[in-house]
């Protein structure tokens, strides 16, 4: 099967990794480069203790866990199937307890959407899953990018990296973070689905600070992608995004966490 | 939240240029340069090779093993041998930069001699090790650390005790411990889940890996 996808105004290329799941790379759309690479670099589980005991509940007994999605818990092929406007690629993963359908869905109008569909069932009941998607996009090149948030009823512009959640303020598209090319005026909007309480870290690209192979950074400091965050400016430059959701089990499992992605103004 | 830090980074070989300080304009300008006809191109994402992507064959996957070997920064480790390679992949680096469409190796170990992470990029081209960071970090656990662990759990007498009839191990997730006085918050560990093959689990069991013993025993419902 080839890696390369041209379908639906997009092209594509795709691989399969060893803790990222699937990583889509030099996507462009209607032959203008969008991203240079997305992936779900890790998905974390948070047990909390079911206990009635008023003297432990408050407290976090464990820590976070989570296991590779890639080469190892994959299950089955990578699928790519056609629907009606656009092109999907899905992928199901399992550990134990834990199982996840990958997707990465593209639609011919210039919208995205890298989903995570989680069943659970966990060890037990009270968890909370953290899935971490990591975008690198280049509109129109890598360089001379804004990030932008909507707050206040207007979009602003974000001088330096940091971490932007979700305060349920958006646009009328419903979109909440903004990744702008000042070159072209196009733009890749975030829209987020609304039970993921989401959160974004904006980050200023650096070789060297590639996807890294696990949350966890030095013991007592801040994991991925926090470890990242500096007060290095933003913008006029090349912006790394994290998209984070936070979705706690529940009796309706199985739930697709992701935002919605669009990309606007490349046809100028 | 807490105001977050810059992962450490130390001991780089060839290092990694840093992005350019010019604002505005001048970034303007070297774009446009990038796309001026006639003009001497400059490398560009939009002509970034894909085949860049690709899998590493299983033969560099062992150059780039070796090269990083061999390298002298990490002679204690290799003459040690207490090192286990977490995973090879292909690392591609985006233009302007000098490695720019280069063939690389990421390449992430976990050195238990001196409990640190090495994160190195081989560029297989000049078989040299490019990019070298050694950091407190902990990578994903590699499939020999996720054997060990279970074959560790197994054979202790307190998971033993504990488990039903039919249970088996499910699955090894990379674990640590959120208390600075867990055993894990600090050291390399790994949670086996024991349980049956439904899908029900019903014990967990935390590994140091450091020492190759269990540290915590706990039925799953209590986790």
């Amino acid at each position: 099967m080839s890696n390369v996808i041209n379908e639906a105004n997009w092209k594509f290329h795709w691989r399969l990794t060893e803790s990222a799941g699937i990583m889509v790379y030099l996507a462009d759309f209607k032959g203008r480069r969008v991203m240079w690479e997305g992936s779900l670099p890790y998905v974390t589980v948070d047990h909390q203790q079911q206990s009635l005991d008023v003297a432990t509940e408050a407290s976090e007994v464990h820590g976070p866990w989570w296991v590779p999605l890639g080469t190892r818990t994959i299950q089955g092929p990578v699928r790519v199937q056609t629907f009606r406007g656009g092109v999907e690629l899905s992928a199901q993963f399992q550990a134990g307890p834990y199982q996840y359908t990958q997707l990465w869905r593209f639609h011919d109008d210039g919208r995205l959407s890298p989903w995570l569909t989680i069943y659970g069932p966990g060890v037990h009941d009270q968890h909370t899953y953290h899935p971490h998607w990591r975008f690198d996009f280049d509109l129109d090149g890598a360089r001379n990018d804004a990030f932008e948030r909507f707050e206040g009823n207007h979009w602003h512009r974000v001088e330096t990296e940091g971490w932007f959640p979700y305060g349920g303020e958006a646009d009328e598209s419903g979109s909440v973070w903004r990744q702008v090319d000042a070159d072209s005026g196009s733009a890749i909007n975030i829209r987020p689905h609304s039970w993921d309480d989401a959160e974004v870290f904006a980050i200023r690209y650096h070789d060297g600070e590639w996807a890294p192979y696990s949350p966890r950074s030095a013991a007592g400091s801040q994991p991925f992608p926090a470890a990242y965050v500096g007060d290095e400016a933003l913008d006029g430059d090349d912006v790394t995004l994290w998209y984070v959701a936070h979705v706690h089990f529940d009796q309706s499992f199985p739930y697709t966490a992701g935002p919605w992605i669009k990309v606007e103004g490349l046809g100028r | 939240m807490a105001a977050p830090k810059k992962a450490v980074k130390s001991a780089k070989s060839s290092k990694i240029k840093p992005k350019s300080a010019a604002s505005g304009p001048a970034k303007i300008a070297s774009k446009q340069a990038a796309k001026a006809p006639g003009g001497r191109k400059t490398p560009d994402v939009a002509s970034a090779d894909p085949t860049l992507f690709d899998p590493l064959t299983p033969g560099e996957i062992a150059d780039a093993l070796r090269t990083l070997t061999e390298d002298r920064r990490l002679g204690s480790m290799a003459k040690v041998g207490r090192y286990r390679v977490i995973c090879t992949e292909p690392l591609v680096i985006k233009p302007p930069h000098w490695m720019a469409g280069h063939r690389l190796a990421r390449v992430v170990v976990y050195d238990y001699a001196a409990d640190r992470t090495v994160d190195a990029c081989v560029d297989l081209d000049a078989g040299v090790v490019s990019h070298l960071e050694l950091t407190k970090s902990q990578p994903m656990l590699s499939r020999d650390e996720e054997a060990l662990a279970i074959s560790i759990a197994m054979t202790d007498d307190r998971v033993r005790a504990k488990l039903m009839l039919g249970d088996v191990p499910q699955t090894t997730m990379h674990y640590w411990g959120r208390n600075p006085k867990d055993i894990s918050f600090a050291r390399r560990s790994a949670a086996v889940i024991f349980g049956r093959s439904d899908g029900h689990s019903s014990v967990v069991a935390v590994v140091d890996l450091l020492d190759n013993q269990v540290t915590q025993v706990v039925p799953a419902e209590m986790w």
